[in-house]
């Protein structure tokens, strides 16, 4: 989600019409972007990210007005290109869109809404930069032939708001957006530049030359996007277009001379999608007539024709988000207005059902609940510290995270008692005896499964008084199993958590299936706890299966 | 007599020196052997304690923030004093005293040495107890060996047992979605990145796929792949659009695809599903967790329960969405309720629930749609799937009066015991 605020003012001048701050919300949240608050002077919206035509104060002005009926959806003119760009290979960004927009009305709203859509589409759309890069120019101050090349680091530039020329490897190392966004080309020793007949005037993705910046007196642009998407770089010269023409500028393409191919840009042509009358009524749940179907669809910024059973849908060139039909279909929804289609339930019998280990685990879990514990709840994630260091074990290998967020969450459980020592070990103040239990899964290394893990259900208890010998955890044990009825042995082992001599492996059909003992001392040292603990941990998957 | 052992502080500066003269010996290191506290005071353990006796030994000398060593420590009684106590020899009353002040030194208690005798005449411990814990007396010592291949002791209930209060609120969810004729399907947590994101057409470059947006396995770090068809399937899909009608997103990353990570959404088991359930119509859905890089605070959780659902059958429409989602949540016990348009990368028809509280006006409820053919054709299913998720955490919440997140998994057992 992406939150932008907008002057409310320059917004109602651009849809053309005075709404009430109602009329505005609910038009905004029927479209889809959500208005988050609105003042005197500022309106604050949450877009979603399948919409960046709407980021920009003109996109969503032209929204509006479409939905509201304001105003006819109208053609963009691109007047034919008059200048060319060579376009040399630069591996690092090897796809470039340019324009000239002529005629631009220099006033602080123009300002204030290049200067946003610019980085809200270089932060999102343009992923930070690195798919799509934008820079716009005083046209006037560029001298053609422009050319799209890849530089040397040595090669030189006047950066923007600096008086001194600079190298290019200067601006990565000492200029702000250079120290920032250099990533993204470092990994090339040929940097992608534009150059006219003085030199380098924008060093994409980085920074523009001081000698082309915008000021009040500028009146016609030059636009150059690059990146590493083709489409994206087009659909993103497009939204930005498109905008600046709702302002009145005039928009003119220009010619891109790749080594193989020529390609002019802006392409506002419409690209064209057909669909079907009874496939959109019946996916929506309604049943319109051609006609009214077609000013839905105008009520959403599109244009469409009827052809017999079909539809011929013009895609307006800033929808970068049309891959199927069925988008068209959700704008068809979306006009028609959430709230005006009658929820359904269908006749769709099922039969509804838990499943089997769920239903096991919750005979023992209040089977546990009933013999006096306190269920708790704990985190999958935890530390090598908790589940090795601190229960004396040898660390093993287990599942383990590479991006943790804290060090307290760094690999997955592979077994649940040190969570249980954790809460009693937070707990010294509260009433003893403490006996608390979880079910839960835990996660443990598989090579033959898809994942290489599976995730394992089991039940850990742990029991705390002043007295919490082995007899003690091993009466409640046994209650549990006599309750579920299920028939198990103990046979003597050594744990490194547990003290030696006081722990038993619970046998299940001749399989281990856990342990059951009381808590070495030396283990109640590392979680500073002064009160003696006895415990069973034992996997349920195989006792579920009887 | 009376008899004296060390406490645990004594035994530390037996081990690491007593603090004060530790203070004496960083200052010698130092030019005219004098110091700011700034400089030093990280360096030494219990520093005012330091100061405290190096001063009234007559080592030091503070002047403003500095300190002086006057004179290095030559004889230190308290700390012979410290050795002499450990070792069982008698130590002088004076300086005896001192240490007892200190709290370095303390009596035996008549229970302890009559707990110790008792160890020693019997073997080893019988049954490890509070008292030895506090007072260290378990160590050096063994346990005593005892059957533990025998339950002797008969069960008696000695506290009132109690389940977790969010399981009770998922447990009752789960009880109303079944009643609704929903099955409950389960995933792992350690995912693959192709069912929690590829098989749901969210492209390889995604955002909500970066590193602050999920978390990446280190170990281990690959999946295996076990139907070659599907992977196809999808790939291709992402390239081209394969035979969903789609355009796609002309590239798809394979190598990212069979990352292993762990599951951000469970909606990841959403696609495992319909992939694995043939039998047509069905309705799934799972509670359960999901793991997210999110800074923990009274609103997020970095593992955390989700809950989900899909209806799969033929001729299912965006009303029928609506019409579940309405259902849905007033079985929760919503009063009215309100749709939005939104955005999921896997559906569209993307609907946003909202739901009207007393207390709290309109809330965002959860998120649903319309999975993309995108979606569903490449894992086989040619019937339009419905796909809902519900706030179960704040649902959850509101219900038991919480503002803070982190009381769903709380550790505090007053509060836990509290909820019955």
């Amino acid at each position: 989600m992406t939150t932008i605020t907008y002057s409310k003012n320059d917004l109602l001048n651009l849809i053309g019409k005075k709404l009430t701050d109602e009329q505005l919300k609910e038009a905004i949240d029927q479209i889809k972007p959500g208005v988050e608050k609105i003042s005197d002077t500022e309106i604050t919206v949450e877009h979603y990210a399948d919409r960046p035509d709407l980021f920009g104060i003109e996109g969503l002005a032209r929204a509006v007005r479409q939905y509201l009926g304001i105003q006819k959806n109208e053609k963009f003119e691109v007047k034919d290109y008059k200048l060319t760009v060579d376009a040399e290979k630069v591996e690092v960004r090897p796809f470039i869109a340019c324009a000239v927009v002529k005629n631009i009305k220099f006033n602080d709203d123009l300002i204030k809404s290049l200067m946003n859509i610019q980085e809200v589409l270089h932060e999102t759309f343009g992923r930070k930069r690195m798919r799509v890069a934008i820079g716009v120019h005083d046209y006037d101050h560029i001298v053609p032939p422009i050319k799209y090349v890849a530089a040397s680091p040595a090669d030189r530039i006047v950066p923007l708001e600096r008086q001194e020329e600079m190298s290019l490897k200067d601006v990565l190392i000492n200029v702000e957006k250079g120290i920032d966004y250099g990533h993204i080309i470092k990994k090339s020793d040929k940097w992608p530049a534009f150059v006219d007949q003085k030199g380098i005037f924008s060093f994409p993705p980085i920074i523009n030359s001081d000698r082309t910046k915008l000021t009040e007196n500028t009146k016609n642009l030059f636009i150059d996007m690059t990146g590493t998407n083709e489409k994206i770089v087009l659909q993103t010269m497009n939204i930005l277009v498109t905008n600046l023409a709702e302002r009145g500028a005039k928009i003119e393409s220009v010619k891109i001379d790749y080594d193989k191919k020529n390609i002019v840009t802006p392409n506002l042509s419409t690209e064209k999608i057909v669909i079907d009358l009874k496939d959109a009524n019946e996916w929506v749940g309604v049943d319109l007539s051609a006609e009214k179907m077609i000013s839905v669809l105008q009520k959403m910024g599109y244009e469409a024709k009827k052809e017999k059973n079909k539809f011929t849908v013009f895609i307006p060139p800033y929808r970068t988000d049309i891959l199927h039909s069925v988008d068209i279909f959700e704008d068809i929804a979306i006009g028609i207005g959430y709230m005006n289609l009658k929820p359904e339930i269908p006749n769709l019998p099922t039969k509804g059902g838990r499943d089997e280990e769920e239903i096991f685990s919750n005979k023992v879990r209040e089977a546990a609940a009933k013999l006096g514990m306190q269920e708790v709840v704990t985190g999958i994630m935890t530390s090598e510290k908790d589940q090795f260091e601190r229960m004396n074990l040898k660390r093993t290998e287990i599942a383990e995270i590479e991006n943790p967020v804290s060090v307290d969450f760094t690999i997955m459980r592979h077994w649940i008692l040190p969570n249980l020592l954790k809460i009693l070990s937070v707990n010294q103040h509260v009433s003893y005896p403490q006996q608390i239990f979880e079910v839960g899964d835990i996660v443990v290394l598989d090579r033959n499964a898809e994942t290489q893990t599976r995730n394992v259900r089991k039940i850990s208890a742990a029991i705390s008084n002043s007295k919490a010998g082995f007899q003690y955890i091993a009466s409640i044990f046994d209650a549990l199993m006599k309750n579920l009825k299920i028939k198990y042995k103990l046979k003597e082992t050594d744990h490194p958590s547990f003290i030696a001599g006081r722990c038993a492996a619970l046998i299940f059909k001749n399989k281990e299936i856990g342990f059951i003992g009381e808590i070495r001392p030396e283990v109640l040292e590392n979680w500073k706890m002064e009160m003696p603990v006895a415990s069973f941990e034992i996997f349920l998957e195989t006792l579920g299966k009887k | 007599m009376a008899r004296y052992k060390l406490t645990k502080e004594g035994e530390e500066y037996l081990k690491k020196g007593l603090p004060e003269k530790n203070l004496a010996l960083i200052l010698n290191e130092f030019p005219e052997k004098t110091a700011t506290i700034g400089k030093i005071i990280s360096r030494i353990k219990n520093f005012p304690v330091a100061l405290k006796w190096a001063l009234e030994n007559g080592w030091v000398q503070k002047k403003a923030d500095k300190i002086i060593l006057l004179r290095p420590p030559v004889e230190i009684p308290e700390e012979k004093g410290l050795k002499d106590v450990f070792s069982g020899k008698t130590v002088d009353d004076s300086v005896l005293k001192v240490l007892v002040q200190r709290n370095l030194v303390e009596v035996i208690s008549e229970t302890y040495l009559k707990t110790q005798k008792e160890i020693e005449k019997s073997g080893g411990i019988e049954e490890l107890t509070h008292d030895m814990m506090t007072t260290d007396l378990w160590k050096g010592k063994t346990f005593k060996k005892i059957d533990v291949t025998k339950v002797t002791k008969k069960f008696k209930k000695t506290s009132e047992g109690n389940l977790q209060s969010y399981r009770k609120v998922i447990e009752e969810v789960k009880e109303k979605l079944i009643s609704l004729g929903f099955k409950e399907a389960k995933g792992p947590y350690v995912e693959m990145n192709f069912w929690n994101t590829d098989a749901l057409f969210m492209p390889s470059d995604h955002p909500a796929r970066g590193i602050h947006d999920m978390f990446s396995m280190k170990t281990p770090k690959y999946g295996k792949i076990l139907n070659k068809q599907i992977w196809k399937n999808v790939g291709e899909t992402h390239k081209n659009g394969w035979r969903t009608g789609s355009k796609g997103w002309g590239s798809w990353d394979e190598d990212l695809a069979k990352r292993l990570i762990l599951r951000s959404q469970g909606t990841a088991v959403s696609a495992r599903t319909l992939y694995n359930w043939k039998k047509i119509p069905y309705k799934m859905f799972i509670i359960d967790r999901v793991f997210r890089p999110e800074a923990i605070d009274a609103q997020h959780l970095s593992d955390f329960d989700q809950c989900e659902g899909i209806v799969v059958g033929k001729g299912l429409n965006m009303k029928h969405l609506l019409g579940y989602l309405e259902t849905i949540a007033k079985t929760m016990g919503a009063k009215k309720v309100r749709f939005k348009p939104s955005y999921f990368p896997f559906t569209e028809g993307s609907v946003e629930l909202q739901v009207y509280y007393n207390e709290l006006g309109w809330v965002e409820a959860g998120g649903s749609g319309i999975f993309r053919p995108e979606v569903t054709k490449p894992l086989g299913v040619n019937v339009p799937v419905l796909a809902w998720g519900l706030g179960i955490g704040r649902l959850a919440m509101l219900k038991l009066r919480l503002t803070d997140i982190r009381y769903l998994y709380s550790d505090n057992l007053q509060w836990l015991r509290s909820k019955r």
